[in-house]
């Protein structure tokens, strides 16, 4: 299984979908608050040149926003 | 696969002409890109009837299990109409993805979208910057300087909902007097961090890797003045989501669907329209499910009595 981290905010509705799709597919993942974690949000700003979430990094390819067919192909999951 | 009727939109119009339509047992197939509608985004959705509080993700929940559970539908998510042509015997709906679908009927329940500003530097900056949904980025801007464009609801919420995280919020609106709820408007204008700006023209948005301030001009000075932010919020309002029948139905200058507000027809035959997408006076929420209802009650009609 490839490494997926995924940068959120608490009220982001868009990371939520992320999150349950991932759980969905059992497909683990690490999360990173940028509202709670300011190492996080720069982190979040290098890897992706921009400030919105969610970001999803899956082992160094960066997707900006939640793409449902985007995700399953990436990861390999048939939906 | 020849449908009687195909629903394009999965908000609460859509959802509403899902389950009835399916209880109807019309031959049917809703098509949405997602599902909730544009509150999906909503932080805390307090008027949808029959639930005192819900936040946007879960009506978008709810009401997905809810035609999801139907027996007698065919749903196609994850999947955006782009084209929509027509023929005297039948409709043929074509999506994103590829795919066609044909009809005997159409109801359009596809909503509508968040305006632009449509000034340099907003495409330049959008994400760097320039957020269009507060609820989701509003906490990234912790400690920062910001504005909010648009004096309407919308803006209202948006400046609401960065009261926790910006250090400072200007609230730009064209006119002389704020639009939105009066009682938001107490709430916010009350705090000290936030500058209301009235009569402001937004020219241009500047800066380098990421948005450093905008220009705009005062309409009553006619003087161009500056600010200096890290992030601007653009809540102007909505576009209807009309642009695939633009050539097939009447459509009024703001681009909404016109339709008979008893039937819920618009003016081609076979067609039908409800909620956001529609001249509709009130965009709501409970307003586009009914709406919804009387399109599929009258699709029903129409398919049974050919008229």
């Amino acid at each position: 299984m490839k490494k997926v981290i995924i940068y959120t905010t608490p009220s982001c509705v868009y990371c939520k979908m992320a999150k349950e799709f991932f759980k969905t597919h059992t497909v683990p993942y690490e999360e990173h608050d940028v509202y709670a974690d300011d190492a996080a949000r720069e982190e979040m700003i290098q890897k992706s040149h921009q400030l919105g979430v969610p970001v999803i990094d899956i082992e160094g390819e960066i997707f900006v926003g939640f793409n449902q067919r985007e995700m399953a192909k990436t990861l390999g999951i048939s939906s | 696969m020849f449908y009687e009727l195909i629903i394009i939109g999965g908000g609460p119009a859509g959802v509403a002409a899902g389950v009835y339509a399916a209880r109807k047992k019309i031959k049917t197939l809703l098509i949405a890109k997602e599902f909730g509608g544009q509150s999906m985004v909503s932080a805390d959705v307090q008027n949808w009837i029959g639930t005192k509080s819900i936040s946007g993700f879960e009506l978008a929940q709810m009401l997905e299990g809810h035609v999801r559970a139907q027996e007698d539908i065919e749903v196609l998510s994850d999947e955006l109409v782009t084209t929509i042509s027509s023929d005297t015997a039948k409709f043929v709906v074509g999506t994103e993805g590829g795919k066609q679908f044909e009809s005997k009927t159409l109801l359009l329940t596809s909503g509508s979208r968040r305006r632009k500003l449509g000034i340099p530097g907003e495409k330049e900056f959008d994400g760097r910057g320039v957020v269009y949904c507060s609820t989701c980025d509003a906490p990234i801007f912790k400690g920062k300087e910001v504005a909010v464009i648009g004096g309407g609801n919308a803006g209202l919420e948006a400046a609401r909902d960065l009261l926790p995280y910006a250090s400072k919020i200007y609230l730009l609106h064209r006119g002389d007097t704020l639009k939105g709820d009066p009682l938001t408007q107490e709430k916010i204008t009350a705090d000290s961090k936030v500058s209301v700006i009235l009569n402001a023209q937004t020219k241009e948005i500047f800066g380098t890797a990421f948005v450093e301030g905008i220009r705009y001009i005062d309409s009553v000075s006619g003087e161009q003045r500056e600010l200096k932010l890290d992030g601007i919020f653009v809540e102007i309002g909505s576009l209807p989501n009309s642009d695939f029948v633009k050539n097939l139905a009447a459509l009024n200058e703001r681009g909404e669907v016109i339709v008979d507000h008893k039937t819920q027809r618009a003016s081609l035959l076979g067609v039908w329209a409800a909620g956001d997408v529609t001249d509709v006076l009130y965009k709501q929420n409970n307003i586009s499910a009914g709406d919804a209802v009387k399109a599929v009650l009258n699709i029903y009609d129409y398919l049974h009595s050919g008229k």
